[in-house]
């Protein structure tokens, strides 16, 4: 009998015992609900260490700059707006770095994307990948050569060389509608992957890269036609025709 | 006479010039297979693992798994001394391909120093100089003669056209 009773006053502390750990359990998940919520969320311990530690110096500051002036705001109000502000600046702190690893890796994506890009391309243009001659490319060549020897024959002794040329190519900016138009396949090269890891837009460069495809274009026509020229000219005084 | 060819001597060299720099690529493979030894061995290798894997592929491994498997542990090793023999030949070419580059680019620019120096005060040929008005300074530079049609530009021009040529008839 008095064993039974003793088994049942110890199962019963037991059982006490059992209830005090649970309810100690559960005040403290109950206290620590927010950590959870943040560590849930993606704040990091660090940073609400960094916020809790921000947060006096500058409650300090606010309450020290509450003293210099004439101490209009009551010490609670001015209290709980430091907090809120206290929050969100540390919101920002916290937000920034992760703003700028990402920022940070998103770029290094892009890098390596680039890189796969170049390696790519490498053996199409090493296998002579250039671009072929189109056929309005061909004429304007053609037109080159055709009046430089115009040129030589009849107009050079009355005035300068530049001047139809630049005649010749105001006549190929109209006509360039007429032919067909040939699309040209952006290469990716080192100089476009290093402007493009840099900032600048990619509309930006294939603008850059036009104009500058449509300088050299016009290049060519002047080396053409000066070489035809001057060709021209040397063997008409090598066959004696000249008649300047 | 012989001045009068300056210019027709300027634009052979460039072409020439440039009619070895599309042929390096041939040059460079040319000269990696004369100084490559183990073409013979690699071959050989090649023909002895095609055997192996024949002779391979008519044992069945469930009744005669030593043999199988003794056959294909050969076959895996030279496989991978093939891997090695290859991949030393292949940076042997990327070796050869480098220094022919080298090469080639040092003597072009040789040959373009040469030239500038040969005609820095003699035009390669002169023209009237209302011709090539108002460009006649940049023309002439660096001979500095009026109506002449300096080095730099002759080169600039040679280059172009040739370039275009062989691009063209490639």
């Amino acid at each position: 009998m008095e064993a039974s009773e003793e088994a049942e006053s110890a199962a019963q502390q037991q059982n006490n015992a059992a209830q005090r750990r649970a309810e100690i359990r559960r005040r403290k998940l109950l206290l620590n609900s927010e950590q959870r919520m943040k560590k849930i969320v993606g704040f990091s311990q660090s940073d609400a260490d960094s916020a809790r530690v921000l947060e006096p110096r500058l409650q300090l500051d606010l309450d020290g700059m509450e003293a210099c002036s004439s101490k209009r705001l009551s010490p609670l109000l001015s209290e709980s707006l430091g907090s809120v502000s206290d929050e969100a600046a540390a919101d920002e702190r916290s937000v920034s770095p992760r703003r700028g690893l990402q920022k940070y890796l998103s770029r290094f994506d892009d890098a390596m994307k680039l890189r796969g890009q170049l390696s790519a391309e490498k053996p199409a243009q090493d296998s002579g990948g250039e671009e072929e001659l189109d056929s309005f490319c061909l004429f304007r060549l053609v037109c080159s050569v055709a009046l430089a020897v115009f040129v030589r024959i009849f107009v050079c002794q009355y005035l300068s060389i530049f001047a139809p040329f630049l005649t010749l190519e105001l006549g190929f900016m109209g006509l360039h509608k007429y032919f067909p138009k040939v699309e040209k396949k952006s290469q990716t090269t080192m100089l476009t992957a290093a402007l493009l890891l840099s900032g600048i837009p990619a509309e930006v460069i294939s603008r850059s890269m036009d104009t500058y495809r449509k300088m050299s274009d016009v290049f060519s026509d002047l080396c053409v036609y000066f070489f035809s020229f001057i060709t021209c000219h040397e063997l008409l005084l090598l066959f004696g025709c000249d008649a300047s | 006479m012989a001045a009068g060819f300056n210019w027709f001597f300027v634009l052979s060299s460039v072409f020439l010039v440039n009619l070895v720099k599309t042929l390096l690529p041939s040059i460079s493979s040319f000269l990696s297979k004369i100084f490559q030894k183990d073409a013979d061995q690699e071959m050989e290798m090649r023909t002895e693992i095609q055997n192996m894997k024949m002779e391979l592929s008519t044992i069945g491994m469930m009744d005669e798994f030593a043999r199988y498997a003794r056959l294909e542990r050969k076959i895996n090793k030279m496989t991978d001394q093939l891997k090695t023999l290859v991949k030393s030949r292949t940076s042997q070419q990327a070796k050869m391909k480098w220094i022919v580059n080298i090469v080639f680019y040092i003597l072009q620019a040789a040959l373009m120093i040469s030239l500038i120096l040969k005609y820095y005060a003699v035009p390669v040929t002169v023209v009237p100089s209302k011709w090539i008005a108002p460009l006649e300074g940049l023309v002439a530079f660096p001979s500095g003669i009026a109506g002449g049609v300096g080095i730099t530009c002759w080169l600039v021009v040679c280059n172009k056209v040739v370039a275009i040529i062989l691009h063209a008839v490639s």
